[in-house]
């Protein structure tokens, strides 16, 4: 192994890292949303990349800062995260979860078809922060709008997590994801604790749905699947309902992805993430952190 | 007339991909992977007949086995986890098998022709039909002759004893592993199942189109694959024949005037359907067709009564 090779592993590495926080954001909202509702939301990423839509139409009609633009990507697709929760799961029975699932899915394809179609499918270029910053370390360097991915993604989480852990709605929304009818009579309005989640959860997708954009440079309904499938990954890696979990799966299904991009080229490289994926249901099915080894 | 042969053909190749789901569903498994195993089918039945010279029967025999095997040795890994897990390692396999045959370069010297899967280019020239002179009438038989044959095992297996484990370990796991089911071979049996079914149905694809290529065993039809038996209820096989004809013949052919709009339409629908009826169609019992006239005979006595 040469110096050189060594230098492109790490670089990639480092890349991977940063931008992997996006996944994490994702796998927090899966898990989120799991975690109070006990259903699986495969819509999520589809309505994180219509909120992004969102921010991107705002910015096409008035000349807005980036920050702003991503605020509104973020926003809207909290908006829209609610819809998805009226739409799927809100009137579905609970002794019927394969209705909501498939229900979600109808979403999926729905909004996904209403983005391809009022963007006649085209991609748009999106703003990002930073663009002609960079750091230097010797050999590596960072580019600074993956440094500024990485910041905004690091302090959604730092947000997020004092909203859980410091405020009365988050000691609620735990509280609903523990013991769903024991916090009904402790008084807490469970409807609303589901609404709100899918509220926040919806705001983090759309702000990783904007950072993705951003890092990429251009926005394009393809960004949908990826964000759908490697949220997923990042849940089962992380332990389903596990918010660290989530973080460290996202980091390192980032990681990978850059290194087998680096080594196998980027058609092949998301095989070796789902061999990855298959590793880990084989020989830890509960994931890093889950507490009980593949449970509903 | 051909039009209506040819719509014929999408219809049974799609009853078959949404049996394959029907025979997993019923297990109470949500497995996204069908559209990997009906891609498997498709591919191996099409190097068989156009690479190797194979009839058309033996070739979707041989290719309903690859996918039923290939899905069994899935089905151990898998099924380690359950329900939301399980949907997870499923889309993801089915993924890796499209990206599989994304990356997949084989072609052999036919006569100076280049014949196999050529990567993102996929497979052409599939030309069995074409070349043996089958018109689209002998083929849209031929299609339904095999779906006849899957429908009527499935249905003859679903009023036999096995159909019986099959709902109960869809049902209650943990009472059908007390009157002493393995689940670990149900699973993977049904698993196998749905594959060979899958790629029964994926052998056929191939040639009705005879050219494939791996952007269309994306997620989008392995979504398909489980919305049709959902959508028409787990009661019978029928439930997911009505959701076929539904969806492929209503919605995607006959609202074809309304343009862009109707993919759109398909989307909110389900959404719609599954919040007024989110037990499917025709439900989850098959609905008995002796209670209809057993009323009749009930009214008529009453009739007579009143008389």
């Amino acid at each position: 192994m040469d110096y050189y090779f060594f230098i492109d592993l790490i670089q990639s590495l480092v890349d991977g890292l940063l931008f992997g926080t996006t996944y994490a954001l994702i796998g927090i909202g899966f898990t989120l949303i799991f975690g109070v509702m006990r259903k699986l939301n495969l819509a999520y990423g589809a309505a994180a990349l219509a909120g992004t839509y969102v921010g991107l139409a705002a910015s096409l009609t008035m000349s807005l800062p980036p920050i702003v633009v991503f605020a509104i990507s973020a926003l809207g697709s909290g908006v829209i995260g609610y819809i998805v929760y009226l739409g799927c799961f809100r009137f579905t029975p609970a002794s019927h979860p394969m209705a909501s699932l498939l229900a979600s899915v109808g979403m999926l394809l729905f909004i996904d078809e209403l983005v391809i179609h009022l963007s006649h499918g085209m991609p748009y270029p999106y703003p990002s922060a930073l663009r002609n910053a960079e750091l230097t370390f010797g050999e590596l360097w960072i580019r600074g709008d993956l440094l500024f991915v990485f910041g905004i993604c690091v302090l959604a989480m730092g947000v997020l997590y004092w909203l859980l852990y410091r405020t009365p709605l988050g000691l609620a929304t735990r509280a609903v994801s523990q013991q769903p009818r024991a916090a009904q009579l402790c008084g807490i309005p469970t409807e609303r604790v589901n609404a709100l989640t899918f509220v926040i959860a919806g705001i983090l997708g759309g702000t990783a749905g904007a950072m993705t954009a951003a890092a990429v440079g251009v926005l394009s309904p393809v960004i949908a699947m990826g964000l759908t499938t490697k949220g997923l990954i990042v849940v089962v890696i992380g332990g389903l309902g596990s918010i660290p979990g989530a973080i460290i799966g996202g980091l390192m299904v980032g990681a990978a992805e850059n290194v087998f991009q680096l080594l196998r080229g980027v058609t092949e490289r998301d095989i070796y993430v789902m061999l990855l994926l298959f590793i880990f249901l084989t020989l830890r099915p509960g994931g890093l952190f889950g507490s009980t080894a593949g449970r509903d | 007339m051909d039009f209506y042969l040819g719509l014929l053909q999408i219809l049974g190749v799609h009853t078959l991909l949404g049996l394959s789901a029907y025979v997993v569903l019923l297990t109470g498994q949500v497995s996204m992977a069908q559209a990997g195993f009906y891609a498997v089918g498709a591919y191996v039945a099409a190097m068989c007949t156009a690479m190797f010279g194979m009839h058309i029967l033996p070739a979707v025999i041989v290719a309903a086995l690859v996918s039923g095997a290939l899905a069994m040795c899935v089905g151990f890994p898998a099924l380690r986890v359950r329900g939301l897990m399980l949907v997870v390692a499923t889309l993801a396999f089915g993924e890796m098998v499209r990206l599989f045959f994304f990356n997949l370069r084989w072609q052999v010297d036919l006569g100076g022709r280049l014949v196999g899967p050529n990567g993102a280019e996929g497979f052409r020239s599939i030309r069995f039909f074409p070349e043996n002179g089958w018109d689209t009438g002998d083929v849209a038989l031929f299609i339904w002759g095999i779906v006849a044959v899957v429908m009527a095992a499935l249905w003859w297996v679903d009023n036999t004893r096995a159909g019986a484990v099959l709902r109960a370990v869809g049902h209650d796991e943990v009472a059908a592993q007390s009157i002493g089911l393995n689940l670990t071979s149900v699973k993977v049996t049904v698993m196998a199942v749905g594959g060979a079914i899958a790629g029964l149905g994926g052998g056929l694809y191939a040639h009705t189109v005879t050219h494939i290529e791996h952007g269309v065993f994306g997620v989008l039809l392995a979504t398909f694959a489980i919305a049709y038996p959902i959508l028409g209820g787990l009661g019978s096989v029928f439930g997911t024949l009505l959701a076929v004809i539904f969806v492929q013949g209503f919605l995607v052919e006959g609202l074809r005037f309304i343009g862009d709009w109707r993919s759109l339409l398909f989307g909110a629908l389900i959404v719609v359907a599954m919040n007024l009826r989110p037990t499917g169609l025709l439900g989850e019992r098959m609905p008995p067709l002796r209670k209809f006239f057993k009323r009749n005979d009930a009214l008529k006595a009453q009739s007579t009564e009143a008389e």
